[in-house]
């Protein structure tokens, strides 16, 4: 399909998906509040000791290196556990952000301060908290509870939209079953002369997508031994990104090139994506643009807040300026692609986070929608530089600016076999 | 057989101007020079370096190959005072270099050249344009440039006889412009290119702020820098490949 049937396609749906994001925005968030209260208190009726099902975990960051360890447990609805689990499938269900926030506030984060430093800690809460996280799907466990649950949910605007569980501090937790822990999970936890990046990739080559790699790599049950502690949650879901990110990088260092300009678009939790895909040796930038009461740009009334963040053929050596964990996120995305057809390509991915995307849920979001989008089909444009001219009337920025914010917009990077030297192709 | 003394200043020049590209190269040891070609990973960045045996206070070969790890000899070298003589002796047999300064014996293993990326062809290029410039107002481009942006135009304009250089950031801008009275010499002709800065900078750290560096340009084309070190018997040309703007 050309590039501007393929546009026009969009313009139809683009409507019926902006009411539908109205309607989201409706704040069915109190009523889910109130649910998850209900639930909580009635389940835990004034009891301390309360057994339940826990698909996940958590780490905090603050205070580190003395951090909260959590264990993420539905408590009252255990049945459906592995739901509340944030993974990939959450994307193929087509969850809203609305179903995200249901998600998580129906999840008591029950915590216990713990030190990093867990080299060949298996008993306690931490050991628990290890135990559930390694294992292959939720596990049965039994939590002494200090109090109640607390809805930290006054207060700022990223507060109350950041959809988080409730949270209440723990004396104990144990484990009331024999979870079973995948091999490849099991090899890599009882090698602990092995350092963590290749642990990772291996995980990965074995199949683990990296929401499992995340939480082994979380509780500090990766690396060499000495090294081995927790990594909070939102360090190391980028660490992961990051990690396989440049395995597959390396896998297609020497590959060929694609020999179409290729452009993708999906849209998903008011959010907007265009990946841009030019023939040529790897080069990758994402480019955020995020309307004027977005969730990270709060002020209706404000600018739009534009970042960005890219990398040449050799890749990043340093942690990026402007884009975060949506960096590491989007660039997986679309190395998986890559990796998976063997070829490289200079990769341009925009993100338009529209004033619909009220409620930060995660940079899996970003993940998905990337890996989604490019396993679509594709529409092909001329050239890179004419299908950005293309894209711009569909995006909130003019050419001009968006030369001086993005560096592939700017100029792509041409190599020197294209005017017969260097090394031949 | 490949002997030779050289000021460790003449070889840390050379070895500097090669080693903001690569990690390692080969190092062709020819009857009247030392030469070394190569080209980073990407393919975007090389450089032609030539250090003439007269640069040596003492220069023998037969000829050969030899592959070096840049880090590892710049770092030997670069334990020398200013003005000290590096002796170099190649030992065939172990495929190993002596090097020696003021008593201090220091053995390094090469690499086998065959392993080493293959050197760059030189690319055919006829550029409009052509600007001699000093060293230091290319950093000085560099530097003011590297605040706002991650890339660089540089160009000619013809008709106002002028060098110019051009950085746009998300929010601000950096440009200069240098006539035929601040330039050494200018021969003008249509040209525009945008460069990454990333290459440019480290090509930069390579030459010195008193250095009259050639500069030849063309549209979108990549540019040739070339200058002279140790007296004029050391040349080195970097060419760097265009960021294309135009498709």
């Amino acid at each position: 399909m050309r590039l501007d049937e393929y546009v026009d396609d969009l313009d139809r749906d683009e409507s019926v998906e902006l009411r539908r994001l109205a309607e989201e925005k409706s704040y069915a968030v109190t009523e889910y509040i109130d649910d998850a209260r209900t639930r909580f208190d009635e389940t835990l009726s004034g009891e301390t000791l309360v057994g339940s099902t826990a698909p996940s975990v958590f780490v905090g960051r603050s205070s580190y290196p003395r951090v909260s360890a959590g264990l993420l447990a539905p408590v009252g609805d255990e049945d459906d556990a592995a739901d509340y689990a944030t993974t990939g499938t959450w994307y193929e269900k087509g969850y809203g952000i609305d179903d995200v926030f249901e998600r998580r506030t129906g999840l008591l984060n029950s915590t216990r301060r713990s030190n990093v430093d867990v080299h060949d800690v298996w008993d306690g809460f931490v050991g628990t908290q290890r135990e559930v996280a390694i294992a292959d799907r939720p596990v049965d466990v039994e939590l002494g509870l200090e109090d109640r649950p607390g809805f930290a949910l006054d207060g700022s605007l990223e507060d109350i939209a950041a959809p988080r569980g409730p949270r209440v501090g723990a004396d104990t937790a144990r484990v009331t079953e024999n979870p079973s822990v995948p091999r490849a999970i099991e090899k890599t936890l009882s090698d602990d002369d092995w350092r963590a990046t290749g642990a990772m990739t291996y995980l990965y080559r074995r199949g683990l997508d990296v929401y499992e790699i995340n939480n082994v790599l979380s509780v500090g049950a990766l690396g060499r031994g000495e090294n081995r502690r927790l990594v909070p949650t939102r360090w190391s879901i980028t660490a992961v990104d990051d990690t396989i990110g440049q395995y597959l990088h390396g896998t297609i260092r020497n590959a060929p090139t694609i020999d179409r300009t290729l452009v993708w678009h999906t849209e998903y939790m008011g959010n907007e994506y265009w990946v841009v895909a030019a023939p040529g040796e790897w080069e990758f930038e994402l480019l955020e643009l995020k309307a004027p009461g977005s969730i990270w740009n709060p002020d209706p009334n404000g600018r739009l807040y534009t970042a960005a963040d890219s990398e040449g053929y050799e890749g990043r050596t340093e942690y990026v300026e402007e884009t975060s964990g949506a960096y590491y996120a989007a660039r997986l995305g679309v190395l998986e692609a890559l990796a998976e057809r063997d070829r490289q390509a200079k990769v341009f991915v925009i993100r338009h986070a529209t004033e619909g995307y009220w409620a930060p849920v995660g940079v899996w979001q970003i993940r998905e929608s990337i890996r989604d989008a490019v396993d679509g089909e594709a529409a092909v444009a001329e050239s890179f530089h004419g299908a950005v001219r293309e894209l711009v009337p569909r995006l909130p920025v003019s050419m001009s600016t968006l030369r001086r914010t993005s560096t592939l917009a700017a100029g792509i990077q041409s190599d020197l076999s294209a005017f017969g030297g260097g090394v031949g192709p | 057989m490949f002997k030779a003394i050289v000021s460790a200043d003449t070889l840390g020049a050379a070895l500097d101007s090669v080693g903001v590209l690569v990690d390692e190269c080969k190092i062709r040891l020819e009857d009247e020079a030392l030469t070394i070609r190569a080209v980073d990973p990407a393919n975007v960045g090389m450089v032609d370096l030539e250090l003439s045996a007269n640069a040596f206070e003492s220069y023998e070969t037969d000829g050969g190959v030899i592959g070096v790890n840049l880090d590892r000899l710049d770092d030997i070298v670069g334990m020398a005072d200013s003005g000290q003589l590096v002796h170099l002796e190649l030992d065939e047999e172990t495929r190993k270099l002596h090097i020696s300064l003021d008593g201090l014996e220091y053995t390094l293993a090469l690499i086998d050249p065959d392993s080493i990326r293959q050197e760059p062809d030189l690319p055919d290029l006829d550029l409009a344009s052509e600007v001699v410039i000093e060293g230091a107002d290319i950093d000085r481009s560099v530097t003011a440039a590297d605040m706002v942006s991650d890339h660089i135009a540089l160009g000619v304009d013809p008709d106002a006889e002028q060098f110019y250089v051009d950085a746009e950031g998300d929010t601000d801008d950096v440009h200069l412009e240098l006539g035929r009275e601040d330039l050494i010499d200018l021969t003008p002709g249509e040209a525009r290119s945008l460069f990454s800065l990333d290459y440019l900078k480290d090509m930069n750290k390579a030459i010195d702020t008193d250095a009259e560096v050639t500069m030849e340009l063309g549209e979108e084309f990549p540019i040739k820098m070339h200058f002279g070190f140790a007296e004029g018997d050391g040349h080195v040309t970097f060419m760097l490949a265009p960021r294309i703007q135009s498709e």
